[in-house]
């Protein structure tokens, strides 16, 4: 790892762990919180959309799997969230390999519209499936389990707890990213995504490639799921598993940058912001200015904000282009 | 002894110094949908909240305090709920939160209330679930869905002739459309009225007519529709009618069926069609029909279940207020006032309210619901575009029309 | 029996109209290749151009349709001169976003500008359907059936009888042929983009007396159309015409026969199935 990147780790996991004491308001706390989640949710959608290619429309099926497996796993069998949010991530992933081998036969907007059609197909399960999900009326979390940490109780009603839980899940999303950047993996899904016809040709294996990333993407959506019930308390099927997620998703990943490890939480940040700015001043659907953005990125700044940021940095340094895969 | 005058301005300084919480507002907090597809209704709670508090203002406020209500929109989405009733009560320090509009945001919100130790007066939200998890926080003043159909319930049984040959019901696949379906099934099972049709739809279904063909089919004596949605309610009986189905009684149940859009846009194919509401108003009350002129002066349109319950609400928390002991302490001024919610008995606009731990339709039990919902259950019949109440027959306006005219046996 | 005419009926007369929609989206894919995501806003529009023209101006939609259908093809000229443009050289998928973005902001400016409040169009000769043999048969939806065909029949005569309809077919066919043989693409992309457009348009005029008014329903018509595009082939026409019709016919029988409940994912399953094992289309006659 490279001298800057490894100071910018070491600033960032430091502010991580100063910024809870530094801000005391609960509310600009919940909003931090917030931010994490949606990184988390950016990342996972990055790994496969910005690194390997594949724009899905469906991510929100793979959060939803990991919210309804983290409420049910406690609700019905009494298994702590904490490690509810891991089942969920591996359920998630599990999930998502039958998905891929199905839609992975499909190139670029085929593929979109069949995740679509997944997503869509696993909100009608969540309906109508009522054994298994309740239907509409969703799962609520009353009480959550009583956990002492290093002698002390934690108290579930306060920031702290949520806070440090989510920082760990952006940290781990943040990390597989950076991990996935440099790995082999990452360097078959750079071949795959500038030209999967002669990835092929080479002798990459495109399909078990993608059907990994697809399984992190989805670990990682799952992780964010399982985070959204346990914060969140209340999950039903119009709350986690609705098309206006997925695209939020992808927003977050696009307008932070596409293939880069920070992308996904400078566009939280833009998000976040920009919808609560908006909502409070603005009697206006901040969904105007998602549509609004999306355009103006595609169309100006592909490489997303950070993208942009980091070329620019880039040929302010050493006066050369370098190109923004990893 | 010797009295010493004090002069006037420093009596008044001591008055201003003594009573400091004279200025303080008094902060209801409301999360409503205020953009999105559900912001027409976000709207009519404004309006309603607005006129109350202008009324209670006006003659004086609650101990000399204005009430002032902060609406937060929540844009129909849950965890923004969640967000915004967390803001409402660490940032914006309000004292009782209410409103909520969908019964997922409510939820969220009730989740957030008792958490945050918050008393929430839930005016509208119909699903069980939020007052039966036993969360003493939370307050609800209107009748869930499984008590939709009370008024209904009773009409067939003591109507003469009125108990259904067979029924077909359609509801949609939401929480509320489940919820009053299975009520209602259940009740009519309990008279041995046969089924002949139960199809759940998807909420904003294009296209009803291939599942009016299928009921049309099974030749109901009933036909019971539900809706959440007015576009819903609306299509559902266009395309039933224009499927030929006619049954002794339409009878719709949701929100849809009884807003003024309902009539307007079906004309005379609403004729005749039952609504099954929390509330139609009780024209016999001189205070209703003066609510209602007084609405419709203000703001153009006559109020329906939604805004009598937006009004309703701040009328139960500023009664409520009148009676707690506010002392400036934000927690204890909240607790003091959720054990003034816990006693309240007075009536308003939308009813008699009184809170109570009881047991429900479902068989879950109730948690400070109003104990007299199920009297707030009202049957209203579409009369010429106007919706008037035929049951209860102490409620009713009008005589009802019953069965549908051209009817054939 | 009765119940099984009834819902073909039914089925044929609203997939004629959803054959429109795909129309306009199969026309812009075949020729420019671009999936056009904002093409459900675009049918929203016409159907709140048709509710306003009769609101303030007492015309009929059936009547305004010829005065929208134009004025849509000019619009999507415009929007495809300023808009889009500069983006399709990116590539399809940047595209595709683009147009999910557009999508959003249209619906959410219409959201805005005219409420979420829901709005019909009530037509007078409407209220009663008619029944020929006791079935029965909106008018508003006979009707829309009948101009559907025509405008589906004149689109047909453009597309084989004029110049612009002859070029338009060939860059569908094989872009760089038709290059090559002269044709100036740039001009049939902003045509086709146009007539698509205005396909679109004039199916939501003729809808919007059938169905209701909101302006997020271009969601849920976009699904469609792309399952109906898919079905038919992407870029044929009478492909989308074919696959319109028989998604309103699986729809219908599938409400009356399986379910209401997953009428909807009966269409999903059926788009999933066609994309995997016939991409290009239920006919073959779809490009990939």
């Amino acid at each position: 790892m490279s001298r800057t990147a490894a100071i910018g780790w070491a600033a960032g996991v430091a502010a991580l762990a100063v910024l809870p004491f530094a801000v005391r308001n609960v509310f600009l706390l919940h909003v931090v919180i917030l931010v994490f989640m949606w990184t988390v949710l950016g990342a996972a959608w990055n790994v496969l959309g910005g690194f390997a290619g594949q724009v899905s429309f469906g991510h929100a099926a793979l959060f939803g799997i990991g919210a309804y497996t983290t409420i049910i796993l406690f609700l019905k069998a009494g298994v702590a969230p904490w490690w509810g949010i891991l089942a969920g991530g591996v359920a998630a992933a599990v999930g998502s390999v039958p998905v891929g081998l199905i839609c992975f036969r499909l190139r670029g907007p085929y593929f979109s519209l069949a995740t679509l059609a997944v997503a869509e197909l696993a909100k009608l399960v969540a309906l109508n499936w009522e054994w298994l999900t309740n239907g509409p009326v969703g799962f609520l979390i009353t009480t959550l389990p009583p956990l002492s940490l290093f002698g002390h109780p934690v108290d579930w009603e306060a920031k702290a707890p949520f806070y440090a839980l989510a920082a760990l899940l952006m940290l781990v999303a943040l990390g597989s990213t950076a991990w996935l950047s440099r790995s082999r993996l990452g360097a078959f899904l750079v071949a795959i995504r500038e030209d999967e016809d002669a990835a092929e040709a080479v002798g990459i294996d495109t399909v078990r490639a993608k059907v990994l990333t697809l399984a992190l993407s989805g670990f990682l959506a799952g992780l964010g799921g399982g985070f959204y019930a346990f914060y969140f308390r209340y999950v039903d099927p119009d709350a986690v598993l609705n098309i206006g997620l997925s695209m939020e998703m992808v927003f977050i990943a696009m307008v932070g940058g596409l293939g880069t490890v920070a992308g996904p939480f400078i566009g939280a940040v833009f998000l976040t912001t920009i919808g609560e700015a908006v909502r409070e001043h603005f009697q206006v659907g901040h969904l105007i200015f998602y549509g609004l953005f999306m355009m103006i990125v595609i169309r100006f700044l592909p490489e997303g904000i950070w993208g942009r940021a980091r070329l620019a940095w880039a040929r302010g340094r050493t006066g050369a282009r370098r190109h923004g895969a990893a | 002894m010797r009295t010493t005058k004090l002069p006037k301005w420093l009596l008044l300084l001591a008055a201003a110094l003594a009573f400091p919480a004279e200025a303080q507002p008094l902060k209801i907090g409301a999360p409503q949908p205020m953009t999105g597809p559900d912001a027409p209704f976000g709207d009519k709670f404004k309006k309603a909240y607005a006129l109350a508090v202008e009324e209670i203002n006006g003659a004086g406020g609650v101990n000399g305090r204005m009430l002032e209500v902060v609406i937060e929109d929540h844009q129909a989405k849950n965890a923004l709920a969640a967000t915004i009733a967390e803001k409402l009560i660490t940032q914006e320090k309000v004292l009782v939160l209410t409103g909520g509009r969908a019964s997922g945001q409510a939820m969220e919100i009730a989740s957030v209330a008792q958490r945050l130790k918050t008393p929430y007066l839930v005016d509208h939200p119909s699903a069980d679930m939020i007052t039966t998890k036993g969360f003493e926080w939370v307050f609800r003043n209107n009748p869930t869905g499984s008590i939709y159909p009370s008024a209904f319930n009773s009409f067939i049984s003591e109507y003469p002739s009125a108990m259904p040959r067979s029924a077909a019901v359609v509801y949609d696949n939401t929480l509320f459309g489940k919820t009053i379906a299975a009520s209602a099934m259940k009740f009519l099972k309990s008279k041995n009225v046969p089924i002949v049709g139960d199809e759940a739809y998807p909420v904003n279904t294009l296209d009803f007519k291939g599942i009016m063909t299928k009921v049309k089919g099974t030749n109901p004596d009933y036909l019971l529709l539900v809706a959440v949605a007015t576009t819903d309610a609306i299509l559902l009986t266009r395309h039933a009618k224009e499927m030929g189905i006619a049954p002794r009684a339409f009878v719709g149940f949701g929100g849809g069926f009884g807003v003024a859009d309902y009539a307007s846009q079906l004309g005379p194919l609403a004729q005749n069609v039952f609504s099954s509401a929390a509330w139609s108003g009780n024209p016999n009350d001189p205070r209703t029909k003066a609510f209602y002129d007084k609405f419709h002066a203000r703001y153009g349109i006559w109020p329906h279940e939604h805004e009598v319950e937006g009004y309703a609400a701040i009328y139960i928390i500023a009664d409520a207020m009148k009676r707690a002991k506010l002392t400036g302490n934000l927690d204890a001024d909240r607790d003091a006032i959720r054990k003034a919610l816990a006693a309240t008995d007075m009536t308003t606009v939308f009813g008699k309210v009184k809170f109570g731990n009881w047991t429900g339709p479902t068989g879950d039990p109730f948690t400070n619901q109003n104990i007299y919902s199920p009297e707030h259950s009202v049957l209203a019949q579409w009369r010429d575009g106007q919706l008037l109440n035929v049951w209860p027959k102490a409620f009713a306006e009008t005589s009802v029309v019953f069965p549908e005219p051209g009817f054939k046996q | 029996m009765e119940t099984l005419v009834q819902s073909l009926v039914s089925g044929l007369l609203t997939g004629s109209l959803y054959a429109m929609i795909g129309i306009g989206l199969t026309v812009v894919f075949g020729v420019m290749r671009i999936i056009n995501l904002a093409h459900g806003e675009m049918v929203m529009l016409g159907m709140f151009a048709a509710y306003f023209s009769q609101k303030l101006w007492g015309i009929d939609p059936f009547v305004s349709v010829l005065a929208w259908a134009p004025l849509m093809f000019l619009f999507g000229m415009l929007l495809y001169r300023t808009l889009l443009r500069k983006v399709v050289p990116g590539g399809e998928l940047n595209t595709l976003l683009y147009t999910a973005g557009l999508s959003l902001l249209v619906a959410n400016l219409a959201l805005f500008a005219w409420t979420g409040d829901y709005r019909t169009i009530n037509l007078p000769y409407g209220l009663t359907p008619m029944r020929p043999f006791g079935i029965a048969v909106p008018a508003a939806l006979a009707i829309g059936f009948a101009l559907a065909v025509a405008i589906t029949g004149a689109l047909w005569a453009f597309l084989n009888r004029t110049d612009m309809g002859r070029a338009i077919r060939a860059t569908s066919q094989n872009r760089e042929a038709a290059v090559l043989m002269g044709v100036d693409v740039e001009r049939v992309a902003v045509v086709t983009f146009g007539l698509g457009t205005a396909l679109a348009g004039a199916a939501g005029v003729l809808l919007a007396p059938s169905l209701y008014l909101y302006p997020t329903v271009g969601e849920l018509l976009v699904v469609k159309s792309f399952v109906i595009v898919v079905l038919g082939g992407l870029g044929s026409v009478p492909g989308a015409i074919a696959g319109g019709l028989l998604l309103g016919v699986v729809e219908s029988l599938g409400a009356v026969y399986v379910s209401a409940t997953y009428k909807d994912g009966l269409g999903y399953v059926i788009f999933l199935l066609v994309l995997l094992y016939r991409p290009a289309g239920l006919f073959g006659v779809g490009k990939s």
